[in-house]
């Protein structure tokens, strides 16, 4: 391992200037990703600009829709109250992601930015209708995030840009969302697939859903939806994301498209769920089986909804009932 | 017995704080003035020639000592139990880990970029990576010299008539299972430092686990490099762990030794977490056919094995677990006519060390998950098939091991009770339990001449005692349960005992920590040595108090006569009046404790153990139908350990390996595809975290073993043993399907649903 300089800038200012003037440098958040690329080889930066000691750019703002400061950390997201009720996915992926020791440092800007078709905040991002805000040497601008990811470790980041924050709308009552990570162990673990969900569901005139005791027994998933059937719940607005399945997170749009506007039922959960599967491109590798990828899209989509209606009908129970879901 | 004050109680590790704080000194950590870095070139192919090797480059790069290569070995100098592994080979590489040239350096970093600058030319050759194939006529050979790839190290166990048994059995089954290989995972990774004296004497600071006898590989080593006559000297640093893998000596010690002898400088090699995974040697993997009979009433009538290990390209301890794997094969449960062959096959793989069981965990997937399918093809439970055919005290096996205590069919009614096996069993709803038993060795093993261990015992002038022992603390606790031991005998308390273990120059002669054997053998050479000083310390105690010794005894470091309690005299003022009087003395005791084992005979028959270890696991699995992912919801670990010195200890010892098994069971497989391992990173090679630990219950069963140190028997290996045919045989109670090829994968899982059900899955 080669020697490099370390610079700290106190200002995003000055940190893009110090980039533009030092030719090899890279930006290093939490250096979680970094560090191990330097060990493996993979980059051999000549200089660090590290962007820990930024000040105002690991905040998490909740006033108005959520602001995340693209440097704040793991644990501080999910540490925080109201995106535990309000933005459940992204609760879901900070709580699985790595160890405690490393959510301590690791930060969501790094995650997004690292662009690993397995960053277990992407697919969160995703439903979540995220946008970047970018700051470069040309200005700052905004980008959807689903325009943001170009392929594995690619991004649309230009040289010396900075992601700011990522900005999220308000979600209303009637909305729920959820990441499912499919892994071998508990901890430590990428995903060997990672599906995000979140719904907006509307009941018959505005009447409380009947079935909810059932959200809590041991019920089958069919059952369940049965009875959201027969008491007509309608789902208004729907994202599906899905990492591990192609060069980047994807959203499943077709399934997305296929679930709007319609009333939940089993039969629609399986088509959904063959859609969603049907937008993937998920391959052979020592990490999973391409066609145990292609199933368990099938089974996870199914799982991440209800989980998702679920959060939208027992809000106070918010945080994971023990059920498969 | 009755009154034990320190013997039987939960004592912390001794060595726990300075882990804990960081202060401990591993390999990693030891510095020598002088010292150089050493770092080996491997081979880029599992099977090439090589037609080139250009070091001039790396030998000019500033910073570089020495650059060694097979030249600078002595020719014909094999490493290994078969001797059929050169430490850097030329001519022909053989497998992925095959070291070619190695480099000293004054840094890790230059030592590193020393071997980028090393030019290799091969010509890649056509692998041979599959046991099956390599076994076949006109297979490609491995080592040109010998015949076949199978190696000759034939095991056969022939116990009484198969062939006839089988016409009399009312059930047969018969079934294949494999595993795979896994690895250590110690996370003090291999390494040592070589430094020569001005006269060619060797210290080697190491973290071997059989320091005696690799002593005995050093002295050859030097021998070869034509030093007759040395001496070498082996220091352990603390050990980050071993399970096995430290019980050989490997290339890479020879290649610092030889850099230290080019250098004249001490040279360390430490191996990355790269090479630990790659470089090391695994458990062996095995492709297992098992037949079991039973009569109409259930009881076993024979039991029938063929088994292949992939051998790899050399061999190391590894190829000797058939000896080991025998031991359940034939004794677990009573089973009268036995017949076992295995056969090790040379491939381009990786080769194979000791691990944990030595092989026992292989073969008891295949006996315990094969008994389940014999128990539904008769309609008995599992349960009350293992009871009907349990050990018992007092049995002499087929293979002549002598049964002492024996607390199986307590093991196996403890699992049953808490995991309410007649409350759980075949209920369905996606849940089920399974259970598997185990036999190991628990009072030795005699598998060199020797099974022996020395003790040193001195007594400093304020009735504090040093106590030298051959034993290695390679983690499992042995320090702390000599100095109860000893403790206890002594009547002083457990802080005035210090264990010196570390060092062969000060420390008596061990075959090495393996066998589950040191709190059995070491713990007995102990016991023997502190009741030798302890005869010495009243005799001396009843001339200053005019008693006789018989009416003595030490309690808290204190001398006091039984008859009359005002007659004390404390331990050091006796020793004091021993040291300071004209004509004095010292104080020293030794102690050789040797089990009355017996080596196996050319029919691989005798008493190889002279107790043997006992348990039974039990397991409550959900299993996910869509998912095919098990989850454990109940694990009962109950083991017949003769006596718990240390509960706290011994629960360690049977929580870490329970966890071990389940990682086996599980999730753990180095994935080697033709020749390469794709998985060497804790990323991709699923070893369980903390957070996958299942609630386990160790239950401790007592039988007090006549033999053992208060009444212990061996307990390092055996928590592994029987917990993943514990686990298939749950899942197949849960859903119906039985996952004969470990690790049981939520793939797999899912696939033989499928199956089950008349779908296929792709
Ligand atoms: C042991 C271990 C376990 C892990 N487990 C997981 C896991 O379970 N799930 C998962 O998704 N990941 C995991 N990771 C990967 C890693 O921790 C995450 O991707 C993490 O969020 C990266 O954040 P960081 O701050 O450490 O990024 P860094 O390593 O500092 O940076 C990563 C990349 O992003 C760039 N970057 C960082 N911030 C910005 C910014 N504001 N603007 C522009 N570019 C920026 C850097 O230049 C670099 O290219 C794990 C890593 C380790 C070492």
């Amino acid at each position: 391992m080669r020697g490099y300089e370390y610079f700290k800038p106190k200002t995003i200012e000055e940190a893009i200037k110090l980039m533009g003037s030092i030719e090899g440098a890279q930006y290093i958040a939490g250096g979680t990703d970094v560090m191990v690329m330097l060990r493996q080889k993979k980059i051999a930066p000549r200089c660090m600009i590290s962007l820990r000691n930024i000040s105002d750019l690991s905040y998490i703002d909740t006033n108005d829709g959520l602001r995340i400061g693209s440097a704040a950390t793991h644990s501080a997201i999910e540490e925080n109250e109201y995106i535990k009720r309000r933005y459940c996915a992204l609760n879901d992926a900070t709580t699985h992601l790595g160890s405690r020791q490393i959510r301590n440092v690791a930060t969501i800007g790094g995650n997004i930015c690292n662009a690993a078709p397995s960053a277990d905040t992407a697919c969160p991002l995703l439903v979540l209708d995220a946008r970047a805000i970018i700051v470069g040497p040309k200005g700052s601008r905004e980008l959807a995030l689903d325009d943001f990811f170009l392929g594995p470790g690619k991004t649309a980041l230009e040289k010396g840009e900075i992601v700011k924050e990522f900005v999220m709308p308000r979600f209303d009552e009637s909305t729920g969302s959820a990441y499912i990570k499919h892994t071998r162990r508990q901890a430590m673990d990428l995903p060997i697939l990672g599906i995000a969900a979140r719904i907006t569901i509307s009941v018959k005139s505005g009447s409380e859903v009947r079935c909810k005791d059932m959200f809590c027994t041991i019920d089958s998933i069919s059952n369940i939806l049965s009875r959201l059937k027969e008491e007509g719940m309608r789902c208004v607005d729907a994202r599906i994301a899905m990492g591990v399945v192609a060069p980047r997170p994807i959203r499943a749009k077709k399934a997305e498209a296929a679930l709007t506007g319609k009333i939940i039922s089993p039969e629609l959960f399986e088509e959904i769920g063959d859609i969603a599967a049907g937008e993937a491109q998920p391959r052979d590798s020592i990490r999973g089986e391409a066609w145990y990828r292609r199933e368990m899209i099938r089974v996870l989509v199914k799982r991440a909804l209800i989980k998702s209606i679920d959060r939208v009908i027992r809000p106070d129970e918010a945080i994971y009932p023990e059920r498969l879901w | 017995m009755n009154n034990l004050t320190i013997v039987g109680k939960k004592i912390p590790k001794r060595d726990a704080p300075l882990k804990a704080t960081g202060s401990a000194v591993y390999i990693q950590d030891l510095k020598i003035p002088g010292m150089l870095h050493g770092k080996i070139l491997y081979s880029k192919y599992p099977h090439a020639r090589i037609t080139g090797l250009d070091t001039s480059m790396a030998e000019k790069l500033p910073g570089v000592r020495a650059v060694v290569t097979a030249s600078d070995m002595p020719a014909n100098f094999r490493i290994g139990v078969m001797k059929d592994n050169p430490p850097l080979k030329t001519g022909k590489v053989l497998s992925i880990r095959d070291e070619i040239a190695a480099v000293a350096a004054i840094s890790p970093e230059i030592a590193e970029e020393a071997l980028s600058l090393i030019k290799v030319e091969y010509e890649e050759l056509p692998g041979t990576f599959d046991p099956l194939e390599a076994m076949k006529e006109g297979a490609p050979l491995i080592h040109e010299e010998a015949k076949s790839n199978i190696l000759k190290m034939p095991w056969k166990l022939v116990c009484g008539d198969v062939e006839a048994a089988k016409k009399e059995s009312a059930f047969i089954v018969e079934d294949t299972f494999s595993t795979p290989w896994v690895t250590h995972c110690c996370l003090g990774t291999s390494g040592c430092v070589a430094q020569l004296d001005a006269k060619n004497n060797l210290t080697l600071y190491s973290n071997t686990q059989i320091p005696s006898l690799a002593q005995n590989d050093y002295i050859e080593a030097l021998n070869a490099f034509g030093l007759k006559g040395k001496r070498v000297r082996i220091v352990q640093s603390v050990i980050g762990g071993a399970f096995g893998s430290k019980l050989d000596t490997y290339a890479y010690e020879y290649i610092a030794i030889l850099l230290a002898l080019k250098t004249r400088k001490p040279v360390k090699i430490v191996f990355s977490r790269e090479e630990e995974f790659f470089a090391t040697s695994p458990r062996q993997c095995t492709i297992t056919k098992i037949s079991h009979g039973c009569d109409k009433e259930g009881r076993l009538t024979f039991r029938e094995m063929e088994m292949v290990l992939d051998n790899g390209a050399y061999t190391s301890w590894g190829a000797t677990t058939p000896s080991v794997m025998m031991l359940p094969i034939s004794s677990l449960y009573k089973v009268p006519n036995v017949k076992y062959v295995a056969k090790c096959v040379y491939t381009n793989n990786t080769y194979s060390q000791a691990m944990r069981g030595y092989g026992n965990p292989q073969a008891t997937f295949a006996i315990e998950s094969s008994l389940d399918q014999l128990a539904e093809k008769a309609g008995i439970d599992p349960y009350e098939l293992r009871l009907k055919n349990a050990n018992e005290p007092g049995e002499i096996t087929p293979q002549r091991f002598k049964i002492t205590s024996c607390g199986m069919k307590e093991c196996i009614d403890e699992v049953v009770k808490r995991l309410d096996w007649k409350g759980k069993k075949g209920k369905g709803g996606n849940r089920g339990v399974g259970m598997a038993s185990l036999i190991h060795v628990g009072g030795g093993a005699r598998v060199y001449k020797s099974d022996g261990c020395g003790t040193i015992i001195k007594m400093d002038d304020f009735g504090k005692v040093d106590v030298f022992t051959g034993a290695s603390d390679i983690g499992q606790g042995s320090e702390t349960i000599i100095a109860q031991i000893v403790a206890e005998v002594l009547g002083i308390p457990i802080d005035d005992v210090n264990v010196i273990n570390n060092d062969t120059d000060i420390c008596p002669w061990d075959v090495g920590v393996h066998a589950s054997r040191t709190t059995f053998v070491a713990g007995n050479a102990a016991l023997g040595a502190a009741k030798k000083i302890k005869a010495q310390i009243l005799e001396i105690a009843a001339k200053l108090l005019e008693e006789e010794p018989a009416s003595l005894d030490i309690k808290n470091g204190v001398v006091f006569s039984v008859k009359n309690s005002e007659k004390t005299i404390p331990l050091g003022k006796a020793l004091r009046k021993l040291h300071y009087t004209l004509g004095g003395n010292m104080l020293m005791a030794e102690y050789f404790y040797d089990p009355a084992n017996e080596n196996f005979d050319k029919e691989f028959k005798g008493n190889l153990s002279v107790s043997y270890a006992y348990g039974a696991h039990g397991v409550e699995v959900e299993v996910d139908r869509e998912t095919g992912k098990v989850k454990i919801l109940n694990y009962i670990a109950a083991h017949d350990v003769g006596k718990a010195i240390n509960p706290m200890l011994l629960e360690g010892q049977i929580y870490g390996g329970g966890l071990m098994g389940l990682g086996y069971a599980l999730g753990e497989k180095m994935i080697y595809e033709k020749g390469y391992l794709k998985n060497g990173n804790f990323l991709d090679y699923k070893m369980p975290t903390v957070k996958d630990i299942p609630p386990v219950q160790a239950v401790i069963v007592e039988t007090d073993e006549k033999d053992g140190p208060f009444g212990a028997k061996g307990i390092g290996e055996p928590g592994l043993v029987p917990t993943a045919p514990a686990i298939a045989n749950a899942i197949y109670d849960a859903v119906g399907v039985r996952i004969k090829d470990l690790p049981i994968t939520p793939e797999k899982v899912l696939a033989a649903l499928r199956e089950k059900e008349g779908q296929t899955h792709k």
